[in-house]
C-alpha cells in the first residue's frame, strides 16, 4: 500500500497544487493553527512562570485549601477543550466547503481524460 | 492480610476478567480479515471510538500514578494529566488528519511513505516496539502491586494474569473486538473512581473536612513550593514538552486514528476524547489530596497504591470493602485496556517486519503473523516486569513519553510540515533523540540517583533531547538536499488537502 507510492507521479497533483483554492485552503488553515498554537503555548507557560516567580499569588487561598494555582490548573483543562471545539467548528465552517469544491474540480479533471495506466 | 480481606478484590478481578473476555468473544463474530485485526476495518463510529481511545489512554499511570504523585510531591504533579490531555490537542490540530490521509497503518508505514527509505522504516519499527515495551512495563508492574494490595497475591501473579488475558483477547479478536472491550473499560474506570470518591468526600466532610497532616501542612498545594528555582522550572518545561509531543509518538494512540472512516471523523472523535479525558483526570488528584489528609506517611513507590487503600483507611466494615472492590476493578480494567492497545500496536509492527518471515524465507499469513507478534509483544515486558525493580508507575510512563517525544515528535512534525526533510536527516534525529532519552531511561531503571543538575537532566530528558533531535533532523536534511524524494510534493498535497477531497488515498 505504501511501497508503490513513490513510483507514481501524477501531474494532476501539480495542477491541484497550483490552484488558487488550494493556496487559499492552506493559508486559512495556517491562519488558524499557527496563532492558536502560539496562544496555547503562552497560556501553558504562563502557569509555570507564575508558579516559579509569583508563588505568593499562586498560593493565595480562595476557598479553604483551594488556591489560585489549583484554579489555574483546572482552567488549563477547560481551555484545552475549548480550543479543540473551536478548531472543529472552524474546520467544518471554513475548510470543508472549499475542500468539497476542490474535490468536484478534481473529479471533473479525472473524467476529462482517459483513465488508462491509472491505478486506483 | 486475612482471607476475608481478599474477597472484594477477588470478586472484582473475576468480574472484570469475565466481562472483558465475554465482550471480546462477542466482538469475535465480526473479525475476519487483516484489516479487521489491525484497524477494525476503519469503520468505528466516533462516539464508540472515543470511549475506546479514552479507555485505552487512561493507563495504570492515570488510574494509580497521578494520585500517588500528588500524594508524594504535591499539586505540581497536576502537570501530568494536563500534559496528557493537551498532548491530544496538539495531535488533533497538527498531526491527526494529515496522518490519517497518508493511508498508512502504522508509524513505520508513514515514515516509509514519506521518506521512501527502508532504513528509516526499520528504525521506526524498532522505536515503536521499544516505546511499546517501555509503556507496557509499568502496566504489568501496576497489575502486580494491585493484586498484592487487593488480594495479597505474590507480585508475579498480576503481570502473568494480565498478560494471559490480554493475549487471549488480542489474538482471538484483534482491533475490532478490542474496541468494544476498551469502550466498556473507560466507563468502568470512570465509575470505579467517581463512586468511591463521592463516598469518601462525604466521609471527609463528616470528619469536619480536616486539612493535610504533616509535611508542611498546605504547602503541597502551592506549585513548585518544594524545589523552585531553575531546576523546578526546567523539570516542568521538560514534562510539558514530553507530554505534548510524546502523545503523538505513542504507538497505541496513533494506530487508533486509523480506525476512523475519514479525517472529519478523526476530528470529532478527538473532541469527545478530550471531554472524556478531562472529566476523568479531575478525579485522581482528589484522591492524592485525600491521601495527604488520611495517609501522609506514605512515601516512595508505596504511593502508587493510595487509590486502592484509601477506601479501607477512611471507611471500616462493608462499605470500605465494597469500595475497595470497585477501585480494584477499575485499576484492573486500566491495565487490561492500555496493555491490549499497546500489544495490538506492537504486534502490528512485529507482524509486518519480523514474524511474517518463517524459516527458509517462507511468508507467514497476516493473521498468524499478527498472533505470533502478540505473543512476543506480551512476553518481553512481562518478563522485564518480573525482573526489574519497581520504580513508580507514573515515572516510567513519563519516560516512555520522553522517548516518544524525542523521536517521533520531531519526525511527525517535520515530516508533515517541512518538505525538505530527508532520510539522512530523519535517521540522524532518531538516533540522537533515541540515544539521549534511552540513557535517561537506563539511568532511571538502574535506580542510581545522580545529584545536582546531572540528575535533573536525566530525570526529565525531553527539554534537551527534543531540541537535539529536531536540530539533527534539520541539519542532516539541509546537508543532503539531493535526497528529498521526488514524490514529496505529491504526498504533501495528499496530506494537506482536507478530508472532503477524495484523492486516491489507497
Amino acid at each position: 500500500m505504501s511501497t508503490d507510492q513513490p513510483a507514481r507521479h501524477d501531474p494532476i497533483y501539480d495542477d491541484l497544487h497550483e490552484r488558487p483554492e488550494f493556496t487559499e485552503l492552506r493559508s486559512r488553515y495556517r491562519g488558524f493553527v499557527f496563532p492558536a498554537t502560539v496562544a496555547f503555548l503562552v497560556w501553558y507557560l504562563l502557569y509555570v512562570v507564575l508558579s516559579n516567580w509569583a508563588g505568593d499569588f499562586m498560593a493565595h487561598k480562595l476557598i479553604g485549601n483551594i488556591n489560585v494555582a489549583l484554579v489555574f490548573g483546572l482552567l488549563q483543562f477547560v481551555t484545552t477543550f475549548l480550543l479543540a471545539w473551536l478548531y472543529s467548528r472552524f474546520s467544518s465552517a471554513r475548510l470543508d466547503p472549499l475542500a468539497r469544491q476542490l474535490d468536484e474540480e478534481y473529479i471533473a479533471a479525472l473524467e476529462g481524460r482517459t483513465t488508462i495506466g491509472r491505478e486506483g | 492480610m486475612s482471607s476475608l480481606d481478599a474477597v472484594p478484590g477477588i470478586v472484582a478481578i473475576t468480574a472484570v476478567t469475565v466481562a472483558t473476555l465475554a465482550i471480546g468473544t462477542w466482538g469475535l463474530r465480526i473479525s475476519r480479515t487483516t484489516s479487521d485485526f489491525m484497524v477494525a476495518s476503519r469503520s468505528v463510529n466516533p462516539r464508540l471510538n472515543a470511549s475506546a481511545i479514552s479507555g485505552e489512554y487512561l493507563s495504570a499511570a492515570s488510574f494509580l500514578g497521578v494520585a500517588g504523585l500528588v500524594l508524594a510531591f504535591g499539586a505540581d504533579m497536576l502537570w501530568y494529566p494536563i500534559g496528557w490531555t493537551a498532548g491530544y490537542l496538539v495531535l488533533l490540530v497538527l498531526v491527526a488528519a494529515p496522518l490519517r490521509r497518508s493511508g498508512a497503518y502504522t508509524l513505520p508505514d508513514f515514515a516509509e511513505a514519506r521518506l521512501a527509505s527502508r532504513p528509516v522504516r526499520a528504525m521506526c519499527s524498532l522505536l515503536v516496539v521499544a516505546i511499546g515495551w517501555l509503556y507496557l512495563l509499568p502496566q504489568f508492574q501496576g497489575a502486580g502491586i494491585t493484586l498484592r494490595s487487593a488480594i495479597g497475591a505474590p507480585s508475579w501473579v498480576g503481570p502473568v494474569l494480565v498478560g494471559v488475558i490480554v493475549l487471549a483477547n488480542v489474538t482471538s479478536g484483534g482491533m475490532r473486538s478490542i474496541t468494544f472491550v476498551q469502550a466498556f473499560q473507560y466507563w468502568l474506570k470512570l465509575t470505579a473512581l467517581l463512586v468511591p470518591l463521592a463516598v469518601l468526600l462525604a466521609v471527609w466532610l463528616g470528619d469536619g473536612s480536616p486539612g493535610a497532616r504533616g509535611g508542611g501542612d498546605t504547602a503541597w498545594s502551592a506549585p513548585l513550593a518544594g524545589d523552585g528555582g531553575g531546576a523546578g522550572l526546567y523539570t516542568t518545561y521538560s514534562l510539558i514538552l514530553a507530554t505534548f509531543l510524546g502523545t503523538m509518538g505513542l504507538p497505541h494512540v496513533v494506530v487508533r486514528f486509523y480506525t476512523n472512516p475519514d479525517g472529519r471523523a478523526a476530528r470529532r472523535t478527538t473532541l469527545v476524547v478530550l471531554a472524556l479525558l478531562g472529566g476523568f483526570y479531575l478525579l485522581p488528584p482528589v484522591y492524592g489530596a485525600l491521601g495527604r489528609v488520611y495517609a501522609p506517611e506514605q512515601t516512595g513507590p508505596a504511593t502508587d497504591v493510595i487509590v486502592l487503600e484509601l477506601p479501607r483507611l477512611m471507611l471500616s466494615g462493608l462499605g470500605g470493602e465494597v469500595l475497595t472492590g470497585l477501585v480494584t476493578a477499575g485499576a484492573f480494567a486500566a491495565f487490561l485496556s492500555t496493555a491490549s492497545g499497546l500489544v495490538i500496536a506492537v504486534a502490528g509492527v512485529l507482524s509486518q517486519d519480523v514474524t511474517s518471515r518463517g524459516p527458509r524465507g517462507r511468508r507467514i499469513d497476516g493473521v498468524t503473523a499478527f498472533r505470533l507478534g502478540a505473543v512476543l509483544a506480551v512476553s518481553v515486558p512481562v518478563l522485564t516486569a518480573l525482573a526489574a525493580p519497581h520504580v513508580g508507575v507514573a515515572r516510567v510512563v513519563g519516560l516512555a513519553f520522553a522517548v516518544a517525544a524525542s523521536t517521533f515528535g520531531p519526525l511527525l512534525l517535520l515530516g508533515i510540515w517541512w518538505w525538505r526533510l530527508t532520510d539522512v536527516g530523519a535517521i540522524a534525529g532518531l538516533v540522537l533523540g533515541g540515544l539521549g532519552s534511552a540513557v535517561a531511561v537506563a539511568h532511571t531503571l538502574a535506580g542510581e540517583p545522580v545529584g545536582g543538575w546531572g540528575g535533573v537532566l536525566l530525570a526529565q530528558p525531553a527539554a534537551w533531547t527534543v531540541p537535539l533531535a529536531a536540530a539533527a533532523m534539520i541539519a542532516g536534511s539541509l546537508l543532503t538536499p539531493g535526497r528529498v524524494p521526488p514524490h514529496t510534493r505529491q504526498l504533501m498535497v495528499r496530506l494537506h488537502a482536507p478530508e472532503a477531497l477524495g484523492l486516491d488515498r489507497a
